[in-house]
Order: C-alpha cells, then structure tokens, then sequence
C-alpha cells in the first residue's frame, strides 16, 4: 500500500542499514516470509515512430511483482497501467520496432519479506546494474482496501520501525479517494521511486555506496 | 369415692357412713367402729398428702420447662438447639449454615437482577413488565414465522442502514442466509434460523464468499488470520448480549446497528490509549451502548 525510499544511515553501509531495519521489524515480532523482487525494465518509443505520429518520446515502464507471479504491468510515467499475463514479456520482443528496451536503464528491489499480524512488509535492496543503490520498504495493510481509510494506521505501524523516515502519504492515493486499492497502485509507487532513484545517480549523492 | 383397693377396712368404713346416714345403730358397734374409722382416715391423708406432692413438683417442673418460646428466629426449628446430642447428629449447626448461605444468596441474586434490569435489551431482562403489557401475545412461536414475514423484517432493516447492504439467499433450504456488505470494509455471512441469528462470519471485503456453485458460503476459509477472526468473535459475543427472545426483529436490528459501528473500522483510534495499534491490531472491539471503539485489551 505504501512504498518508500529510506536513506542510508549516516556512518552505515547500505548493507549494515537493511540489516538494522530488518532486525527492527523481527524484535517487533514480524515472521520472515522468504524473499520478493520487484523489477523495471524501460522501454523507448522507437524513433520511427515518433517522427510518423508526431509525439515526443514516451517511456514506457515493464514491471514484474513476485506478489503476483503470473502478471506483468506495463505503465507510463502519470499515465495508464496494463495488468498483463506475464508471457507479455514475448510480446513486448515482437513489438521491438516499436518498443526499444533500454538494457542498462534494468532496475530492481530484492529483499526479505515480512508478516507482522496482518501487515506485510517487504524491505529490499534496489540494485541497477551491478550496483546498491537504495532503499526501499513496502507496508500493505491486508484486512483495508482503501488506502486512504487506514493510512493513519500505517503511519503508526511505520513509525514502529522506521522512525523518523517514516514517509508522507504517497501521491497516488491523493487520487483515490475510496476507490479501491489495486496491485498496480502498489507498481506505480515502485516506478516513481525507482525513478527517483535513477536520478539520484545521475546527480550522485554523497553517502550511498 | 372409690373403696380403697388395698385395705378391707375402707369397704368397712362405707358401710360405716351409710349407717350413719341410716337408722341408728348400736353404740357399742359404733365405738368399735370409730378406731377403726380414725386408722383409715390418717391412711386416707396420707394417700392424699402424695398425691398432692406429686401435683405441685409437676407443676414445678413444668414451669421450669416454660413455653416453646414463640419469638425464637428459627421458630420451631430452634428446638433443634435443644438436641442434647449435639455431637451425633450435628442438625442444628448445619441448619443455620444452609440459612446464612440462603441469605447470602437471596441477597446477591437481588443486587444481580437490580445490574441486569438496567439493559433492557438483554437476554435475562425481565419481561414481566412493560413489553408484557404492551404484547401481551407476542409471538409465541417465534420459531416458525413465514417466510415472507423474515424478508419483510430484513428488507425494512437493509433500508435503514444506506451504507449496508443486506443480500438475502435461501441456499440450504428454508434457512436465509444473509450476506452483509458493510461500506468497503467487510463482509458478514449472517446465518438465520427463521428470525433469530444463529451464526455470523466475518470476512474482507476483498476475501470470497461464494462457493464453486454462486451460492453465499460460509466455510470458506479467510486467509486474513487476525483481524476479521477477531471480529468475528466480538460479532458473536454481540449476538449473545442482544437477546429479546419476544422480540427477534429487534435483535437483529439492534445487531446491525452494532455492526454498522464497524464502517470506521480502520480510522477510528482506540478510545481508551487513543492509538491505532496495539501488538499489531487495530481497536475491534465496539461498545454494545456507545459503540466506541477499543482495542480487545483495552475495554473494560
Ligand atoms: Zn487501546
């Protein structure tokens, strides 16, 4: 229901600031769950087209969720969100004259997940390429779907175990209203911060290793 | 008088009276006589002067005795007190023991159905009263209403609530079985039997609650494990506490008020510690009169 970017502890490895997390959440009493990856691989509308339709390059957004094995998303950046079957993949390979996958631009969070009474915690590491480069934490709230009817609680679970990182309430659910919470509002979180963290790069932040 | 059985001489002295009485006999026979007559007159005193004696210890004995006393707390059981063999047949210690526990009884039985009568709507409630003048035939066989008379309590009730909806199926025969939608928040299975709520399931409002067929099942499984298995709980707790047995459509409306209380289920902080969570779960407990909201662990 939430995702979030926690930094690096000051004077700790992005290793060594997991590991505090996650013991955090285990003296809490939460149960590890095995493990869970979200990834992103990005694709570019192929110049061919742009020039014939006229628009400016649009990137497009393939995400895998292991919490929903046999689906794919595909998104645009604040646009609509196709929940596939997840032989998508094929198809998108089929498309390559339209959609040119960016290779290096592979994103994802690996991590250990976590059940506390019914809350679900997924704490990963955000790796791009070769290289840690944040983060990130995921809180669902099982028994609610309305996001914003139990963000309040969240909060006070949140702050539980993360303290003072605690986020903000997540710009999609501003859009929501009581419409109910689906997976794909959980993947539009983990785009906004897997590009937030892809900017980070660019602008490289002192501390994150 | 009686002759005296004893002596020969008091048969003799009869006959003497009667010759006294007769005409006059000899003198020398009645000097003769006359001895004889002092000897069974001292006998006669005699006989007398014990009798008496025995009268007068009678009586005082009997006033040592005195009355069964009229005023003793325990009446005639009291005499039990008496007893000289106490130490054979404890009776009495054992009657004012059973008397001081029947006292103590009375008096907590008293205090408890002053607390009880303070809910009317409870299951021990006393009917004798009001509801007993205002029906005084309510539905004796409350057991067996038709059909259409539970749809019609159900249909009014689902128009009382806009932000519940009640769905009512028969998929096992007579028995409807409701199916509670509460806002987005749960989903209650309501088992009836005719009027009265047998059972009640709680589930998310997400979880399925059909089986294969389309029809409303119950047994299906709910993989949120803590929370609406708490619900669930206190839903059957509250069907225990709203109990009329006259009166069932007042049950089951005084049963969907309760679970309309559950609509801020997620946003409504404990009204005790005033946070939302507590080893994990938010308040689930309602209160049966305020409908307020607290944590299993923090009502009273
Ligand atoms: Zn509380």
């Amino acid at each position: 229901m939430g995702v979030a970017q926690v930094p690096v502890a000051e004077g700790k490895s992005l290793q060594q600031t997991v590991e505090i997390l996650t013991r955090k959440l285990e003296l809490l009493g939460a149960e590890k769950q095995g493990t869970f990856c979200v990834d992103c691989e990005t694709y570019h509308t192929a110049a061919s087209t742009i020039s014939s339709q006229g628009q400016t390059g649009k990137l497009m957004y393939v995400m895998h969720n292991s919490e929903y094995p046999l689906s794919c998303f595909a998104l645009f950046e604040n646009g609509p969100c196709l929940i596939a079957d997840a032989n998508f993949d094929i198809l998108m390979v089929k498309l390559k004259g339209f959609f040119q996958n960016a290779k290096a631009n592979k994103i994802e969070s690996r991590g250990t997940r976590y059940q506390y009474c019914d809350f679900l915690v997924k704490v990963g590491t955000v790796t791009m390429g070769p290289s840690a480069r944040g983060i990130s934490v995921e809180v669902e709230y099982c028994p609610c779907v309305i996001a914003n009817d139990c963000w309040n609680l969240l909060m006070e679970f949140m702050q539980s175990f993360m303290g003072n990182h605690t986020p903000g309430i997540p710009s999609v659910f501003g859009t929501k209203h009581d419409s109910i919470y689906s997976p794909a509002d959980t993947m539009v979180q983990y785009m906004e911060l897997f590009n937030k963290i892809r900017k980070q790069q660019q602008v490289p932040v002192a501390g994150i290793r | 008088m009686l002759p005296c059985p004893e002596n020969s001489e008091c048969v003799y002295l009869l006959r003497v009276i009667t010759n006294f009485a007769g005409p006059s006999p000899g003198i020398g026979l009645m000097l003769e006589d006359c001895t004889s007559l002092i000897s069974v007159s001292a006998h006669l005193t005699l006989k007398k002067n014990a009798i008496l004696f025995s009268f007068s210890e009678l009586e005082r004995l009997s006033n040592l005795v005195g009355k069964p006393s009229e005023n003793h707390p325990l009446h005639n059981s009291g005499l039990l007190s008496l007893d000289p063999v106490q130490d054979k047949t404890p009776l009495y210690s054992q009657l004012l023991q059973a008397y001081k526990w029947s006292n103590k009884l009375q008096y907590h039985a008293g205090l408890a159905s002053g607390l009880l009568n303070q809910q009317s709507l409870k299951r021990s409630a006393n009917q004798m009263g009001v509801s007993a003048k205002r029906r005084p035939k309510a539905q004796p066989t409350t057991l067996v209403l038709p059909p259409q008379y539970v749809d019609d309590v159900i249909n009014r009730i689902d128009r009382m609530f806009p932000e519940m909806s009640i769905q009512l199926s028969r998929p096992n025969g007579t028995s409807a079985m409701l199916l509670v939608t509460l806002g987005k928040v749960l989903k209650v299975i309501v088992v009836m039997r005719s009027l009265f709520i047998d059972r009640t399931i709680v589930k998310g409002y997400n979880e399925n609650v059909y089986t294969e067929d389309g029809k409303v099942g119950y047994c299906i499984s709910s993989n949120i494990k803590f929370y609406f298995y708490l619900v669930t709980d206190h839903a059957t707790t509250a069907l225990l506490h709203y109990q009329l047995p006259q009166m069932p459509d007042v049950v089951v409306r005084s049963f969907m008020t309760w679970l309309r209380s559950y609509i801020k289920l997620f946003q409504a902080p404990c009204q005790r510690c005033g946070k939302f969570l507590q080893d994990g779960l938010p308040p689930t407990w309602r209160d049966f009169r305020t409908l307020e909201a607290f944590h299993d662990t923090c009502r009273q």
